[in-house]
């Protein structure tokens, strides 16, 4: 496995799913939708397998002495990693919005999500929406990318309007606050957010495994 | 001994079947898989290397069951579609040092050597190699980790009259020195060069698989022709011929 990873780093993944990293910044726009960071670290990873069937990585990797399933598991572990140095970084921002710039003007008066740790949970859920519908649907086939791809952009864009609807809704207004009301409770949803992820991710891992062990490459 | 066996290999398409495939490779030994294009050929090296997963038939290898001991064959395997067409903006040396983290037996002198011999500059890209060179890097991968037996699908189409030729005596090193090898081709003459045994396909069955020299010699004694060329031509034809008697009908 540890190989499989280096191979994913060093020979599979595409520099745009390093740089699309930089999507987390947008946790630092006033008055956008900032859930759109989480979509853009996505877009880089699928760079990645873009890239990855164009150079013929699947079938190098099926002629190497290792188990199909393992090279599954190694293209999620590297998802996996990605998707957790982009949560870092947009959490450390949601951090830095929530503290030192909660007073910031453009903030205060933001009409969109303000970045708060449901926020983050949101983020969550759209990896897992990634990991599910984009890498799982990607094993069907271990080279049609355009309908997992698509199918994934629809739940996103579900799930950012979701998230951007809710803060408004009565009683949900603390969602969006960035000033930490009700944060134990926004913390709980976090949680949940992550249970969620690791869970649909280890669910589709699983069944992409088995897809990938009965297609004819 | 049998280092490669395959028994009743069955792969069924919409349009196409590969039908009870059934021969074996002694150690040591150069076996041309031929048949013309469309033959069974490349679905038959992919059904043994699990690549495809066949409807019936076994297959073993150093005596070992594929698919069940996959791992433990690939660590003494060599497989090359043609030329390396993986990684094309990768430089060599980066292939290199990833691909040998997944070889018990990857010997680093061995892989110099045949960088060397075959003049592969470690710091280009396959994307900057001609069609043969990179036919030579695969066979340097499969080299540098020892395989006893390398399965090669059509290595020599595309290459030149020159490359072909080296590619072939590259072969006949590798046979002297304990390599099998098993190549699939529809180019006649690089059997007749360095075949010891000819497995031959047509329409997903097989029609012969023997020595080279007792192939010909039937095949000279029924009149079907005295090179490989001719007696191919003879089958295949005679089949065409049926075929557009059977569309008059």
């Amino acid at each position: 496995m540890k190989s499989l990873l280096m191979k994913e780093f060093k020979l599979a993944a595409s520099p745009l799913a390093y740089i699309f990293l930089a999507g987390a910044l947008m946790t630092l726009l006033p008055g956008y939708p900032i859930l759109m960071s989480a979509f853009f670290i996505c877009f880089g990873i699928f760079h990645s397998f873009q890239n990855a069937r164009e150079v013929n990585d699947v079938l190098y990797t099926v002629l190497l002495p290792v188990k199909k399933s393992d090279f599954v598991k190694a293209k999620y572990a590297f998802t996996c990693a990605i998707q957790l140095c982009g949560f870092v970084l947009c959490a450390a921002l949601t951090a830095m919005r929530m503290t030192a710039l909660s007073t910031a003007a453009p903030y205060v008066s933001n009409a969109l999500m303000n970045a708060t740790p449901v926020y983050l949970a949101f983020v969550l859920l759209i990896f897992a929406a990634f990991n599910a519908l984009f890498v799982g649907g990607f094993f069907k086939t271990a080279y049609k990318i355009g309908i997992p791809f698509l199918s994934f952009g629809i739940a996103a864009l579900l799930l950012i309007s979701l998230a951007e609807t809710l803060p408004h809704l009565p009683g949900l207004t603390f969602l969006h606050n960035p000033a930490g009301e009700r944060l134990g409770l926004q913390m709980m949803i976090l949680a949940a957010a992550a249970l969620v992820y690791a869970a649909l991710t280890a669910i589709a891992c699983k069944k992409a495994e088995k897809r990938f062990e009965v297609i004819d490459l | 001994m049998a280092i490669l066996e395959v028994k009743g290999l069955t792969k069924r398409y919409p349009s196409f079947l590969l039908d009870g495939v059934t021969f074996s490779m002694e150690k040591g030994r150069i076996m041309g898989l031929i048949g013309r294009n469309g033959a069974g050929k490349t679905t038959t090296l992919k059904s043994i290397f699990n690549l495809v997963h066949p409807d019936g038939g076994e297959v073993r290898i150093f005596g070992l069951e594929m698919p069940e001991e996959e791992r433990e064959i690939k660590q003494r395997i060599g497989y090359a579609g043609g030329a390396v067409d993986f990684y094309s903006r990768k430089k060599l040396s980066q292939i290199v040092e990833v691909t040998k983290q997944f070889y018990d037996n990857w010997d680093d002198d061995a892989c110099r050597k045949y960088l060397d011999a075959f003049s592969l500059d470690a710091n280009k890209t396959p994307k900057e190699l001609s069609e043969g060179m990179r036919v030579k890097f695969s066979l340097t991968l499969a080299l540098s980790h020892r395989a006893e037996l390398l399965i090669l699908d059509e290595p020599t189409s595309g290459l030149d009259p020159v490359s072909r030729s080296e590619l072939l005596d590259a072969f006949l090193f590798l046979k002297k020195k304990g390599v099998s090898i098993l190549f699939s081709t529809h180019i006649t003459s690089d059997l007749e060069k360095c075949a010891d045994d000819i497995t031959y396909i047509a329409k997903g069955q097989v029609i012969a698989s023997q020595s080279l020299s007792s192939f010909m010699a039937e095949n000279a004694a029924a009149g079907n022709g005295d090179t490989l060329e001719e007696i191919m031509v003879h089958y295949e034809k005679e089949s065409l011929y049926e075929k557009l008697a059977d569309e008059r009908v």
